[in-house]
């Protein structure tokens, strides 16, 4: 894969970086299973969504092409929570839009800019089905799905179960065990790789029938 | 191969049935063992294939959210697997992103060596790739790597095994063959047996026994059948051998003959090319030796080929001054008629053999009288003509001589003729004269005569008669030889019965003509003469009451010797000669009147005809007069004695 020399603000590095979580975001949609709902009609695309101060740049431009489970995806940038919140007061039509955009999103990416608003933007889509990722602490205490961090060097993920469950969201197992912790609410656990709990298991016996070599 | 042909039928047929087993046996193993290793090795692709694809199913999200560990830890579930040497998981740019050794000895397997099929088979171990796909892209690559070896081992072993199975199913086809084979081959050796027998004791009686009702059965009614056929011909040659053998001693004995035939007409060949050579010789030798000249021209030209030195002495010019010239340089001129001389021209045209007289000319220009006789002859296949010159120079002067002489001669006969004509008739005239006077007296006088004047006058008249006789004689005698008459063909038997009917012989002689006289050529007086004076004479001295004349003629020497015997007086030794002088008389003319002059006649008429005459006689006992004419060929043509000459 080329790297493309960004326009992004980000050094080379960083870049790269983004090029990774970028390819990772595409492989999430991969292993997560949204309900028949949100992924009604088979032309649909996946919207990716990203609010807040967008760290990607045009990392998504190696992987913009790709389809993932069939569909294309769509980038969606959304700034700022608080300029919705803004714009809501000045023409509500066109913020209602912008929210209803935000909640169709399939992902949605929230950047480490809106820590202050996590709070708000997870309630907006709680009963949407987005699977919600970010990158900063104390996201999945929040009700955040997904988070990333980086320990030794190598960038981990840990993974909110009960908050996929609540938005209907089924995770496999291949990549649950990948997660460095996964988190139930009321409970922690260090996720020991392949020897992921019973419960994972358990749940994505369904993952497992209906496994599909083709992916 | 030679080694195979000489093979006896009992081990080509076991050969032949073992090839074939053996060629089945091993093509069914080999068949079954290629087909076990194709089916092992796809077996052990499917299920290294089916571990890889799990393996990269499981590496998926590892490989997505670069999570070697994990990876790590899927791989390392392959230990199970304890022929899996090696697993690993690739990034799709083809980085070994995890892996898994079983042993320090594994190695893992450079991207290089990908295949797109999937798999790959190399040293023993089986390397096989799969894509991890995520999400329709592949996201990196699986390679495990498999130890064949276990595998081969196992099909060694089941290689042993079939190869043991091979040789006892040889060995078991073997011991079958071994002894089904004598179906066939035992017929076969007992039939060749059989022919062996046959052919060596040449005993063509022997059959061999029938077995069977396949081809082989068929081989021997058809071997019988030959010795049959073989037995008849057999007797049959050994027939015509013999019949052979009588025409060969027959032809042989041809062969023989011929061959003596041969080598006697070889001898003979050989012994008239001698003679050939001989007479070449001869005919040279006489050619050159020859007194006469020779000249030898071509028909056809007239060149000269050939002349003998007397030429050279004849007309004065070398052997090569003639040799090549025309043939009138021998002659003069005015004899030369066109090309030819007129002598050559005659000769070829009819003087063939004769002889022509002309002249010849020398180098000097003097004239020879010559005869030349020419013959064609033959002289190394060419026909030539060979003039014999002979100079008659000489012959035409005595020639000439002898014309003179034979005129004078005829004169002398004339005068001769005449006097004895003249003698005659002067002397006869006074002798009539004579007799008619002396008749006269002794009619006219008679009674003046006594007896004894009667006796005279008788005497005198006899004596007168016996005068005229004698000059008869005289004249008869020298008229022969002189008065030529024709020579005619005179039949001997007639003209002797003629002269006995003139000569009217008494009763008391008989004369026989005691074998066929022949018929001779001559003057028709002369013979009647002689055989006339004989008779009479044998006649006239027949002193026997009963007397015989035997007339003879044999054949003797080329002369008709002729024979007059008589019974008479016979003639004493002394005499012999004497008689046949003139005028000579063996007794006195008083007793028996004779003129003495019949057989000097007759010797003279038969030595004019180259005849002689003799007598033979004993005193008392009668006498035989041989008198013998040449025997001549009455009829003779001269021209066959010139054809003799010219071919």
């Amino acid at each position: 894969m080329a790297a493309i020399a960004p326009r992004a603000r980000a050094d080379s590095t960083s870049s790269r970086e983004y090029q990774v979580k970028a390819a990772f975001l595409y492989n999430f949609i991969q292993f997560v299973d949204w309900p028949e709902e949100k992924l009604a009609d088979s032309n649909e695309s996946i919207i990716i969504g990203i609010i807040g101060r967008d760290p990607f740049g045009n990392a998504f431009e190696s992987v913009k092409d790709k389809k993932v489970k069939g569909r294309d995806v769509v980038i969606k940038r959304f700034k700022s929570f608080e300029e919705l919140e803004k714009s809501t007061e000045k023409d509500k039509t066109k913020s209602d839009q912008e929210i209803e955009t935000l909640t169709k999103c399939h992902l949605l990416f929230i950047c480490s800019s809106e820590r202050r608003n996590l709070k708000k933007i997870i309630n907006t889509v709680k009963d949407y089905d987005v699977l919600t990722v970010s990158e900063m602490k104390g996201f999945l205490e929040a009700g955040g799905i997904i988070n990333w961090f980086v320990e030794e060097k190598k960038l981990r993920f840990e993974i909110n179960i009960t908050a996929a469950e609540r938005a209907k969201l089924k995770i496999r197992s291949k990549l649950l065990r990948l997660a460095k912790r996964i988190v139930e609410e009321n409970t922690t656990r260090e996720n020991k790789g392949a020897e992921s709990s019973w419960k994972a298991r358990r749940t994505n016996y369904a993952c497992f029938a209906k496994y599909d070599s083709k992916i | 191969m030679p080694v195979l042909r000489n093979m006896t039928v009992k081990y080509k047929l076991v050969l032949i049935i073992m090839l074939a087993c053996i060629t089945a046996l091993v093509l069914a193993g080999a068949a079954f063992i290629g087909w076990e290793r194709r089916v092992f090795r796809n077996n052990m692709v499917q299920l290294v294939s089916v571990q890889a694809e799990m393996i990269a199913e499981n590496c998926k999200a590892a490989l997505a959210f670069h999570d070697a560990e994990d990876a790590k830890k899927t791989l390392s579930a392959l230990h199970v697997e304890p022929s899996i040497v090696f697993g690993g998981v690739y990034t799709e740019d083809n980085k070994l992103f995890a892996a898994y050794y079983r042993d320090s000895a594994a190695r893992d397997v450079h991207p290089d060596e990908f295949q797109e099929s999937g798999f790959s088979f190399d040293d023993g171990f089986l390397s096989v790739f799969r894509p991890v796909v995520l999400g329709g892209e592949v996201i990196g690559r699986v390679c495990l790597r498999s130890d064949m070896s276990p595998m081969y081992a196992m099909l060694k072993r089941n290689t042993s095994i079939i190869i043991a199975v091979l040789l006892f199913s040889s060995f078991v086809a073997f011991l079958m063959s071994s002894r089904l084979q004598n179906v066939i081959s035992r017929p076969i050796l007992s039939l060749a047996e059989v022919a062996k027998a046959v052919s060596e004791e040449k005993d063509y009686s022997t059959r061999a026994v029938k077995h069977s009702n396949d081809e082989i059965g068929l081989l021997i009614d058809a071997f019988n059948e030959m010795l049959e056929q073989i037995q008849r011909r057999d007797v049959e040659l050994v027939d015509a051998k013999e019949k052979l053998e009588v025409r060969v001693e027959e032809r042989t004995a041809e062969l023989t003959t011929a061959n003596e035939q041969l080598t006697q007409e070889i001898a003979v060949r050989k012994k008239v090319e001698e003679q050939l050579r001989k007479a070449e010789e001869k005919y040279r030798t006489q050619f050159e030796g020859a007194l006469d000249a020779i000249v030898v021209a071509d028909v056809e030209t007239g060149i000269i080929i050939d002349c003998n030195p007397a030429t050279t002495r004849l007309v004065g010019r070398e052997k090569s001054e003639l040799v090549g010239k025309h043939q009138r340089i021998l002659h003069p001129p005015e004899k030369v008629e066109g090309e030819f001389s007129k002598t050559f021209k005659q000769h070829l045209k009819e003087k063939q053999g004769q002889s022509l007289e002309t002249e010849v000319i020398t180098k000097t220009g003097e004239r020879i009288d010559v005869a030349i006789t020419a013959s064609l002859i033959e002289i190394g296949g060419r026909k030539v003509l060979q003039g014999i010159f002979r100079d008659i120079t000489e012959n035409k002067r005595a020639e000439q001589r002898q014309a003179q002489l034979l005129k004078q001669m005829e004169k002398t006969n004339q005068e001769l003729k005449d006097f004895a004509y003249i003698v005659s008739h002067d002397l006869k005239a006074p002798l009539r004269g004579i007799n008619t006077l002396a008749n006269w007296i002794s009619t006219d006088y008679a009674d003046k005569l006594d007896d004894d004047g009667r006796e005279q006058m008788h005497l005198l008249v006899n004596r007168v008669d016996r005068m005229h006789n004698l000059i008869d004689g005289i004249l008869q005698y020298s008229r022969v030889g002189r008065v030529k008459e024709e020579k005619v063909v005179v039949n001997l038997n007639e003209l002797v019965s003629e002269v006995i009917d003139m000569l009217a012989p008494p009763e008391s002689i008989s004369i026989t003509v005691e074998n066929k006289l022949p018929t001779i050529e001559c003057e028709q007086t002369h013979i009647i003469q002689v055989f006339q004076n004989l008779l009479s004479n044998a006649i006239k001295y027949m002193d026997k009451p009963d007397g015989w004349i035997k007339i003879g003629c044999i054949e003797e020497n080329g002369f008709w010797k002729f024979s007059v015997a008589d019974n008479g007086p016979g003639i004493e030794e002394k005499y012999f000669e004497k008689i046949f002088q003139i005028f000579q008389t063996l007794t006195r003319r008083d007793e028996l009147e004779s003129t003495g002059i019949g057989l000097s006649l007759v010797r003279k008429i038969v030595e004019a005809y180259d005849g002689k005459v003799w007598v033979e006689s004993k005193p008392g006992e009668g006498s035989t007069f041989f008198f013998t004419l040449p025997k001549q060929e009455i009829g003779v043509k001269y021209e066959k004695l010139e054809a003799n000459i010219v071919s």
